[in-house]
């Protein structure tokens, strides 16, 4: 081996030491959060399949990052870990032309992240990750150097030594950067994998239901980063400020006070004892509200003494879209909530116009208190059966609270029609079906969600069926999802997907509609919660209708505000999250927007001036099997009339 | 300071399950403003269910006399507050779902031979022993009082909404149980009647005018009408009064 080929590996070796130092004083931080059990055998193994499948379908959506990332990632894990086995095969001049060929990759890497940083796109962070391409490059150059003088036989000593002195400042400047910098990400990121709380996500499982809280424990939800588990603390660390989850929230785009980036980052700052928000360089939270900036492991995280506002945590609409994004697999939404669930049960600190729709939820089950009972007067005229008067259906139709609403009752009316005309076998729940919920549930308040979910799952007991229905896809996530935790066990099925079915079986004939372009909105609970994006748009294919595309659309959807109880905390921002989605559906040039929810519709029927109209499936399926019925009718307008 | 509250058993109006009256709960937010007395909840009747859940909404203990279904609750109400002698009394103005007669706090002032002001929307200390109290009266009104402790409060409505419910709260909070007297209602003379809406009375200056007269006229005189008199004669005052009262029919004679 040639004089500095020796001095890079012991410079290695040393790097390794400083390295780990670093990373045990991460991993003590974390050692502050609650104990959890992780399979670290399973986890280990996983690691690979998570780490090359499972991230890279994330960052792959951006190619030209998966490239830059896998040249990088790859040649200086690889040519690194080779260097360490230089006291085995240093001797041979084809080990160090390979070190050579590996850091020339991580070397284009280092290259393509500066490029990707100049200029610097806002969604990106400046600060410390400022001085990671000149690290990575530095490190990644030097031992490119020192590799190749190796393998040319001790030729090109000239450029070895300087190549010496570049690799061990980038090399140091990088170990450096494994506390609080940049380069956390990678060892946090990975041990992330392995101990992910919701390690059913990588085994294609749908890991989007919330996990139910102990109402008997004795400090309820997280007040302190200590009150999180410790996996849950390690997750903050592996973020890397890709800003990818910044632009897919509807919040920020909304101009309210919550950024997932800078969120998690707060929260990763608050593990430190004495840390502080300022060493944060990437967008804040839009119209950030006066908070300390202070934190640590046992002191609170929300409050304007603290480190996140309470402003920011109630502008959330739980709609996962930064999960869906997150190369690193945090779990967002998750941290949310348990904060939430603190504020709400342990202070009563909830927004202002929640506290009475949990009061009503409390004792009257309906966020309103409206009657029970004036649940299915939306019917009139059209025949609903009762389940209680013959005690089993093959399908019970789950009204959902958006029954009491006018606009949504009208596509209550269309499926109830087009349940009689396929003779489908249903009945509802009247007076008995309580509040399912997902309000309470969102808004932090565990103990009412678990009290009308015990409630609904008993009443549920007492009768037969096969299926439960329901055009409320929050209803349909959480009974799908969330009530297998109480005991509670369904085959629930969303109104597109069975009409889906029933058109598909030839037991609805729907005739071609001439009617305008449309778009189809994606409900989050049902597209990104539930995985359901096909069956919609397969629907309406079948109607002939001619569909175009929103720019997000799918698992990438973009919320309609309606979510998360956030129309409630109504946290002032500049602009409204409705009117940002339908500006994107009427970008499309298309006349109709179809929908699937009754939040969507409700917060899309309120964006005013002129925008396309807003249609539920089974409206539009129900014009369409009229229309087969009697052709005459056929020549009505492209452009249907406005309903709200 | 010590300050009780008497909570009574609620029904929710539309689901008629047991909750705590909207207003008893304002009273424990109003208590609190006075800065941090030692604050008691009180309630007689046979079950606390629905009280219970004021200890989630600001109220620390609860003190909840226990007695039979016939049993009226004003004696042992009297007898505990004698006893205990808190410098404040707050009450709802009614209550919500039981007998609802809106008749307890006065019946309780008189028996305790205590001062009672009515329809406080705000209360703040007035130095030792007194307490300033505003109160709502018709047509958004407030008038501002200063009354001796101790004494009897009752809350309207219009008083700042009550605490939001916090689960743990009501988890911390203690009720303590004690036997409650045994006294039968003197309810005989009640009449019971199914209620009837009082038709409006439509001032007749209006009739004929311009549509926003009728609708200005129509919308104010159900809040009363007649004349104000700003610190009139005793004599004076009777005489308006009993004019007014005529000229709408209420007085006959």
């Amino acid at each position: 081996m040639s004089a500095p080929a020796v001095s890079l590996v012991a410079m290695l070796y040393v790097l390794a030491v400083i390295a780990a130092v670093m990373m045990g004083r991460r991993v003590s931080l974390w050692r502050a959060g609650r104990p959890m059990q992780v399979d670290w055998l399973k986890g280990i193994q996983a690691l690979p399949k998570r780490y090359l499948v499972d991230v890279h379908h994330v960052v792959g959506r951006d190619p030209f990052t998966a490239r830059m990332h896998a040249l990088t990632a790859g040649g200086l894990l690889a040519g690194s870990g080779l260097l360490l086995l230089a006291p085995l095969a240093g001797g041979f001049r084809l080990y160090w032309a390979l070190i050579a060929l590996l850091f020339a990759a991580m070397l284009a890497g280092g290259a393509m992240v500066r490029k990707r940083r100049t200029p610097k796109p806002a969604r990106l962070s400046g600060g410390r990750f400022n001085m990671l391409p000149l690290l990575l490059i530095g490190y990644a150059a030097g031992c490119f150097l020192v590799a190749l003088d190796a393998a040319s036989g001790g030729w090109l000593w000239l450029l070895a030594w300087p190549g010496l002195w570049l690799a061990a400042a980038g090399g140091m400047g990088l170990v450096l950067q494994l506390d609080r910098g940049p380069m956390r990400h990678a060892f946090a990121g990975a041990l992330h994998l392995v101990a992910h709380p919701r390690p059913g996500r990588f085994e294609g499982r749908r890991e989007t239901a919330l996990a139910p809280l102990d109402l008997e424990a004795p400090r309820l939800g997280v007040e302190t980063p200590a009150d999180f588990t410790w996996n849950r603390l390690l997750g903050f660390d592996a973020c890397i400020q890709c800003g990818r989850c910044e632009v897919a929230c509807p919040a920020f785009a909304a101009g309210q006070p919550l950024n997932p980036k800078k969120l998690i980052q707060d929260l990763a700052a608050t593990i430190v004892p004495g840390g502080t928000n300022a060493a944060y360089a990437g967008s804040p939270y839009p119209h950030a509200r006066a908070v300390a900036g202070v934190g640590g492991p046992q002191q609170a995280i929300i409050g304007r003494e603290a480190m996140i506002h309470p402003d920011t945590l109630w502008s959330c609409t739980t709609c996962r879209a930064c999960v869906e994004e997150c190369p690193m697999m945090i779990e967002h939404v998750d941290a949310i909530i348990s904060l939430r669930r603190h504020e709400t049960l342990e202070c009563g600190a909830v927004p202002e116009k929640a506290a009475p729709a949990l009061a009503e939820l409390r004792y009257a089950d309906d966020a309103q208190g409206r009657p029970l009972v004036a649940r299915t007067d939306f019917a009139a005229g059209v025949p609903l059966p009762l389940i209680s008067a013959r005690g089993e259906a093959d399908i019970l139709l789950w009204l959902g609270e958006g029954a009491y609403d006018m606009r949504h009752g009208r596509s209550l009316r269309a499926l109830l029609k087009l349940l009689h005309l396929a003779k489908v076998d249903f009945a509802v729940l009247g007076p008995e079906e309580k509040d399912c919920g997902d309000l309470a549930r969102r808004l932090g308040d565990e103990a009412t969600f678990q009290r009308l979910a015990g409630d609904n799952i008993a009443t549920l007991a007492r009768y037969r069926f096969r299926r439960i229905l329901t055009a409320d896809p929050h209803a349909l996530h959480t009974l799908r999802n969330e009530y297998p935790a109480f005991g509670g066990h369904y085959d629930v099925v969303h109104h597109a997907a069975l009409l889906d079915e029933l058109v598909a079986a030839g037991h609805l004939a729907p005739g071609a509609l001439a009617l305008a372009d449309v778009t189809y909105h994606d409900p989050c609970y049902l597209g990104r919660y539930n995985g359901e994006v096909e069956a919609p748009r397969r629907l309406l294919d079948r109607l002939g209708l001619n569909r175009v595309e929103m720019e997000r659309h799918g698992k990438r959807s973009m919320c309609c505000g309606g979510g998360g109880g956030a129309p409630l905390s109504d946290i002032e921002g500049e602009t409204r999250i409705p009117d940002i989605r339908m500006g994107q559906a009427a970008a499309t040039g298309a006349g109709i927007v179809a929908v699937a929810c009754p939040q969507c519709t409700a917060m899309l029927e309120g964006v005013t001036g002129e925008r396309p109209e807003v249609r539920d499936i089974s409206e539009l399926v129900l014009m369409a099997v009229e229309a087969a019925a009697s052709p005459a009718d056929n020549r009505a307008a492209r452009q249907p009339e406005p309903v709200a | 300071m010590k300050v009780t509250v008497l909570l009574s058993a609620g029904l929710h109006p539309v689901s008629g399950r047991p909750c705590p009256a909207a207003v008893e709960l304002q009273a424990i937010r109003l208590a609190h403003t006075l800065g941090t007395p030692e604050l008691t909840g009180l309630h007689a009747g046979p079950a606390a269910d629905a009280v219970r859940d004021a200890l989630g909404q600001g109220l620390p203990r609860l003190l909840w006399l226990e007695t039979a279904v016939e049993d009226d609750p004003l004696a042992g109400l009297v007898a505990a507050l004698a006893t205990d002698r808190p410098d404040l009394i707050l009450a709802g103005r009614q209550a919500q779902g039981a007998d609802d007669s809106g008749l307890l706090p006065y019946a309780l002032a008189k028996a305790l031979g205590l001062p009672i002001i009515a329809d406080a929307v705000a209360i703040e200390p007035a130095g030792e022993g007194a307490v300033h109290v505003v109160q709502a009266l018709p047509r958004g009104a407030r008038r501002r009082v200063t009354v001796r402790l101790p004494a009897v409060v009752t809350v309207h409505p219009a008083a700042p909404t009550a605490l939001p419910f916090a689960f743990a709260a009501a988890r911390r909070g203690t009720v303590e149980r004690r036997a409650g007297q045994a006294a039968l209602r003197s309810g005989a003379a009640i009449d019971e009647r199914p209620y009837r809406k009082r038709p409006k009375l439509i001032a007749k200056a209006a009739a004929g005018a311009s549509a926003a007269d009728r609708l200005k006229a129509a919308t104010e005189s159900a809040a009363g009408g007649g004349r104000l008199l700003v610190d009139p004669a005793p004599d004076e005052a009777a005489r308006e009064i009993i004019a007014h009262l005529r000229e709408l029919g209420v007085l006959r004679r």
